[in-house]
């Protein structure tokens, strides 16, 4: 069989999105397709993006990066998960771990034991002690998990990165380039379509410098200046579930401890975040416009930060929602071009990364068929519609009644996918299941329980048990939790050793 | 226990599939009254009576807590590794419920294949399943070259049966003599009681396995979604020819109108009414199993889209009629059984509990139809019956699956999924149907290492098994068919 010819990918757009997606072809794809990307120092990156999920290694690894080396030069920490404050009530804390509840051993669920306990007033530990993942984060400790199968407790868990989004795209961009991807500086100011197909044949930049080719990636961010601007595909608002729409965002210096998971503090009209790297912190306040102002916001955030400002506070403007269809004609939306969603659950670089994946699977031949195009729309919406209804629930399960906001988002009509997700869990703890999607049952138990809602019933089965031992069991699941953590290394102490940055990254 | 909580339920249908929703019921949640109305076996339930049973039946049998030679010894079950297809298109090829090969750099062993197949003469697909090979070697083990070997079980219903009876009496069940005469419907359209020789038996809720009359579910209504149009046959023969071995690989023949099966002691014949009369098919099983077939089973192919509705839960035939082609009848009982206990209902029988239930059977049944109807749509005979199964538009999700099939090579995800991928591949294969193109990921590979690579593969899995042990005492991999 002769080997198709090299298909011409043009990317408009560097940053995060860019890179990931031009490193990606050219090392996977080297024999089909050449690699131009189009980017302008002029533009600025949103790299909002710093904290992952888990799923970023196996991309981390396809590529040939190795661990240690790329948590040096992006400055990088580890990810246990997210640690969630004042967001079912104020005062509350949970964490949700890249983990499972529960010793995992059992033929019903760990989740309808514990509404069973609470039920019956048992006097129960937070939730927290009783997942290797959370006590782990909790304790400000870190070591890598045991292989699957093996090792127990400390098996149960997974991890992600917080890194500099500044430094990752050009990390890439360093790989990218030595595997013969071709950077080309210029701003787009034309985009040259096929009369007939409607297809895009070539972009021109200012200069009048023209650029052919046969299949674009639009990776411009939020402008979406291909698949929004210039084929016009409309976009499916969903600001009415999630009604944040700007962030101020402002680093800081570390004054407390550099912890191995990212912090999301509910506030007055939105959330701010907290992610700790190895040489600062990294803040911000995503907030509703349509219930603070922007001087508001920047004051609410300057006054929480822990430590002196790195630089001056970036406003950065969204909505939530995404392009009816992320592949048209022969253009592929990667990253915020295709959608947004807001960080809450560090899902940005998470659906660039499916994008790509997708990509790759369906990589064209020639001219993009319908196939391809059906099949990665639909793998793309599956993700874009699960993250949506579990991001909802994070406002929409709460007590707050403390500022408009949290009124609105508490009392909003929900998507059906949705309401019928958290009635299945109030009325006995049934999670809705599914095998593909970013969050799975675990994550789901873990924002329901976190954020107080308990499931009035349980799989009648866990009654069986007796009480007493039950309430034993959580004890000694707790006491060797504890016992096993303790005898982990200090995150920080671990970073020292393991990926320390370079001064001059 | 909470007030809410269920204590009864009573089971409607006094075979196979019965018998196994009474025991799992029993046995998974004791603190439940379990009855049972057996009354006579519907004689029209394929899923009580189909010899050929999926790996889940193994699952199942785990779930109780019923090792593998007590099934074995008890009942005369053997182990079955897959069907073999003859005349479908192509050689005979193997669909078995092991792997196919192993995965060769990031993308599925049945993309190389593909790519080495386009390139050059390869070994059939089917050469590269340890199970495949064994099954047609004649030879079973416990372990193969990927490791534990997947299986199903060849059955004897009727032994089956009365194994899950005593099994389910020991444990608790109580069965009431008799059969159902009427069934009562109360006003919010649940069902009231169900009168047994002249007594009316009550419970919380209803497991309705009579078979495809589903006495108790067609009281409350009788909406049916039919499937005919993707899955010809609506006529089943079965014959038995006493005391014959099973093959380890069920043959599955296509004959001019249906297609013919053996599993040893029984044979069966499916085939379309509307293309043979049941005297040539009777004839023809006649002559192959060189027995007398029972009367005509009639198959209304088609599934009811609430089978739980209220407080009654339909179960096997009762909710899904399906030709036994890939034998997932009684599979789709044991899948709604286990379904059944891990979503138990509370007494308020919460609809919305049930749309749960309903959701994730029908995904699953569908997908099952779209497996089979595949069957059809991609068969290469030359009758009238054939033709007219080729050319059926196929439903949306199968479309779906056979565009990506056809244009590159994939098997797109869908959930509830019963046959692996390597199952949907076996059978594509098989019957000859190369994609247009493949992943490119897959040529990273070197033709020359790939061709090396296979033939290193082929050879590994040809190699003789070590010597087995006696076929009742294998401890057995429990498992499902799904990925």
């Amino acid at each position: 069989m002769a080997e198709a010819e090299r298909l011409r990918v043009v990317i408009v757009g560097g940053g995060t999105a860019g890179w990931m997606t031009a490193t990606a072809l050219a090392r996977l794809l080297p024999t089909r397709c050449s690699v131009r990307l189009v980017e302008s120092d002029a533009i600025g990156v949103v790299g909002v993006g710093e904290a992952t999920l888990p799923h970023i290694r196996a991309f981390n690894e396809r590529l040939g990066i190795a661990e240690a080396d790329f948590m040096a030069r992006t400055r990088a920490t580890f990810k246990l998960g997210i640690e969630f404050r004042d967001w079912g009530r104020i005062g509350d804390s949970y964490v949700h771990p890249f983990g499972t509840f529960g010793s995992g051993t059992g033929a019903i669920d760990f989740h309808h034991y514990w509404s069973r306990l609470l039920a019956e007033g048992a006097d129960l530990p937070h939730l927290d002690a009783l997942s290797y993942a959370c006590a782990l984060a909790r304790a400000g400790k870190f070591d890598h998990p045991a292989p699957a199968g093996q090792g127990g407790l400390s098996g149960t868990f997974g991890y992600a990165y917080q890194f500099d989004a500044l430094l990752f795209a050009p990390y890439l961009r360093s790989l990218a380039e030595a595997m013969g991807a071709q950077r080309t500086e210029g701003i787009v100011v034309d985009v040259e379509r096929d009369g007939e197909t409607g297809s895009i044949r070539a972009i021109t930049l200012k200069g009048g410098e023209r650029i052919e080719g046969d299949l674009f990636v639009d990776c411009s961010g939020f402008r979406s200046l291909l698949l929004g601007e210039a084929l016009e595909e409309p976009f499916e608002d969903w600001s009415r579930w999630l009604p944040t729409d700007r962030a101020v965002a402002m680093p800081c210096a570390t004054r407390t401890a550099v912890t191995p998971y990212t912090s999301a503090i509910a506030m007055p009209a939105g959330w701010r975040w907290r992610i700790p790297l190895q040489h600062r912190t990294g803040n911000g306040y995503v907030y509703a416009s349509a219930f603070t102002s922007d001087d508001t916001a920047q004051a609410a955030l300057e006054a929480a930060v822990e430590g002196e400002a790195i630089a001056a506070p970036r406003l950065l403007r969204f909505r939530a929602g995404r392009r009816r269809r992320s592949w048209v004609g022969n253009c592929v939306a990667v990253g915020l071009a295709s959608g947004f969603l807001e960080p809450l659950e560090s899902t940005s670089i998470y659906l660039v990364q499916q994008a790509i994946t997708a990509l790759i699977e369906l990589f064209p031949d020639r001219e993009p068929a319908a196939a391809d195009r059906d099949e990665f729309n639909r793998v793309i919406d599956l993700e874009y519609d699960r993250i949506r209804d579990f991001l909802i629930l994070h406002y929409h399960a709460t007590t707050r009644s403390d500022s408009p906001f949290w009124d609105y988002v508490r009392t909003m009509a929900i998507p059906d996918s949705l309401a019928e997700k958290l009635e299945l869990w109030r009325r006995r703890g049934r999670v809705v299941k599914y095998r593909e999607g970013v969050f799975l049952d675990a994550s789901w138990i873990a924002v329901y329980l976190g954020q107080g809602i308990v499931p009035a019933g349980w799989d009648p089965r866990a009654d069986a048990a007796d009480g007493a031992a039950l309430r034993d069991g959580v004890e000694q699941l707790r006491a060797a939790i504890a016992a096993d953590v303790a005898g982990r290394p200090d995150h920080r102490g671990f970073i020292d050793r393991y990926c320390p940055m370079r001064e001059a990254a | 226990m909470r007030d809410g909580a269920m204590r009864s339920v009573l089971v409607a249908g006094g075979g196979l599939t019965g018998w196994c929703a009474a025991a799992a019921l029993k046995r998974r949640a004791p603190f439940l009254d379990v009855a049972i109305v057996a009354g006579p076996a519907a004689p029209a339930g394929l899923a009580d009576r189909i010899a050929a049973a999926l790996p889940s039946l193994i699952g199942f049998h785990a779930d109780l807590g019923i090792g593998e030679a007590d099934a074995l010894g008890r009942t005369g079950a053997r182990q079955r590794l897959g069907t073999a297809f003859i005349g479908w298109g192509g050689e005979p090829h193997v669909h078995a419920y092991g792997r196919y090969g192993q995965p060769i750099g990031p993308t599925p062993f049945h993309v190389q294949w593909i790519r080495a197949a386009r390139a050059d003469a390869v070994a059939p697909f089917d050469r590269f399943s340890p199970e495949a090979v064994m099954g047609r070697r004649g030879r079973f083990a416990p372990v193969g070259a990927f490791g534990p070997t997947v299986c199903g079980l060849t059955i004897d219903p009727a032994e089956q049966c009365r194994m899950l009876r005593a099994f389910a009496l020991h444990i608790g069940v109580r069965e009431r003599p008799g059969a159902v005469e009427a069934v009562a419907i109360d006003a919010r359209g649940h069902v009231a009681g169900v009168t047994v020789a002249g007594e009316t038996l009550a419970a919380d809720l209803y497991v309705d396995a009579t078979g495809p009359d589903a006495r108790l579910r067609t009281a409350i209504d009788a909406a049916w979604e039919d499937w005919s149009a993707w899955l010809p046959c609506d006529r089943v023969l079965l014959a038995d020819r006493p005391r014959a071995a099973p093959p380890l690989l069920t043959p599955v023949t296509a004959l001019d109108a249906g297609w013919q099966w053996t599993s040893g002691t029984q044979h069966g014949l499916a085939y379309a009414a509307a293309h043979r009369d049941e005297g040539a098919a009777r004839d023809m099983l006649r002559r192959t199993a060189g027995a007398e077939p029972g009367s005509a089973i009639a198959i209304r192919p088609g599934i009811r889209r609430a089978p739980w509705q209220g407080n009654c839960v339909a179960i096997g035939d009762a909710a899904t009629q399906i030709e036994p082609l890939e034998w997932c009848n009684l599979h789709l009982a044991l899948s709604a059984i286990d379904r059944l206990v891990t979503m138990l209902p509370d007494r308020d029988m919460a609809p919305i509990e049930a749309a749960d239930f309903n959701r994730q059977t029908l995904a699953e049944a569908e997908r099952v139809r779209d497996f089979v109807a595949m069957h059809y749509r991609t068969a290469r005979g030359q009758t009238g019956f054939w033709r007219q199964a080729v050319e059926q538009e196929p439903p949306a999700s199968l479309a779906h699956s056979l565009t990506q099939w056809f244009e590159r090579g994939r098997l797109p995800f869908y959930e509830e999924e019963t046959f692996t991928r390597d199952g949907w591949a076996a059978i594509l294969l098989g019957r000859g149907h190369l994609p247009r193109r493949v992943d490119p990921l897959a040529e990273a590979l070197p033709l020359d290492q790939l061709r090396a690579m296979l033939a290193r593969m082929a050879d590994g899995i040809a190699a003789p098994p070590p010597p087995s042990r006696p076929a009742a005492g294998f401890a057995m991999q429990p498992g499902r068919v799904s990925a």
